[in-house]
């Protein structure tokens, strides 16, 4: 746990930078601890998931997939979603925490 | 690595999807149960039977399964006498279809509680995916 704080160091200093390279973000393999890029893949992987998901539900609709696709690709969106909000969540309440510190 | 979890509702996903082409099967065997021939002495409806196979994933590297081949009973027809029957031969004898509806039934139910196996594996692997993911909810 004490060695995640020093991340949050990275995570500061390297969101201004971040937006810069959003565009180049690659595997998790070679990410090193940057959370920020973690979480962009995330977030990538979550909507790529969501639009998955919708796309097999209109085709679904259209009569094109089974039932069982429709329900194996949105409930694949709704995990890969609520993961990501459930680690947003925890590293909102963790930057809260930080600014709550008495100096 | 696919994540253990993923897998399973994958894997079951595939045993779903084989069982429900097994219970098209058994629906066209239950449906055609009577379906004779057109033309005098011709061959009835031939009972179909399917089978399943190991299927590795390559992406994942996890064994599904998949349907096999869709074959057909080449076991011998029944005889009737029905001489009104288009399909009747000189001696007024019919083929019936080699489908009994015993066997169907015995293979639909079959499949019928394979396929909630599947689907209780796929119910509790959500289960547990969310019960642990709300460890990072609660504190």
């Amino acid at each position: 746990m004490i060695g995640a704080i020093p991340l949050v160091g990275t995570i500061v200093g390297t969101s201004a930078a971040q937006a810069a390279t959003n565009a180049s973000v690659t595997t998790a393999t070679n990410a090193v601890g940057d959370f920020g890029q973690m979480m962009t893949q995330v977030v990538t992987d979550a909507m790529s998931k969501m639009r998955t998901g919708e796309a097999t539900a209109i085709s679904g609709l259209q009569g094109k997939a089974t039932v069982q696709q429709v329900v194996e690709a949105v409930s694949d969106a709704q995990g890969s979603l609520q993961t990501a909000l459930a680690v947003r969540d925890k590293a909102v309440s963790a930057y809260q925490e930080i600014t709550r510190m008495t100096i | 690595m696919i994540d253990p979890l993923d897998a399973s509702i994958k894997i079951a996903g595939s045993g779903i999807e084989a069982q429900s082409s097994r219970l098209r099967v058994v629906a066209e065997n239950m449906a055609n149960a009577q379906s004779t021939g057109k033309t005098p002495g011709s061959n009835p409806y031939r009972r179909k039977t399917i089978t399943f196979e190991n299927e590795l994933d390559r992406t994942t590297g996890v064994s599904l399964v998949k349907v096999g081949r869709v074959g057909v009973d080449s076991s011998t027809f029944k005889t009737e006498h029905d001489p009104s029957n288009p399909a009747a031969d000189a001696q007024g004898m019919v083929k019936l279809p080699n489908v009994n509806i015993l066997f169907e039934m015995a293979d639909l139910r079959e499949a019928n509680r394979s396929y909630e196996a599947n689907l209780q594996v796929v119910k509790e692997t959500r289960d547990l995916f969310s019960m642990t993911l709300d460890l990072l909810k609660s504190s």
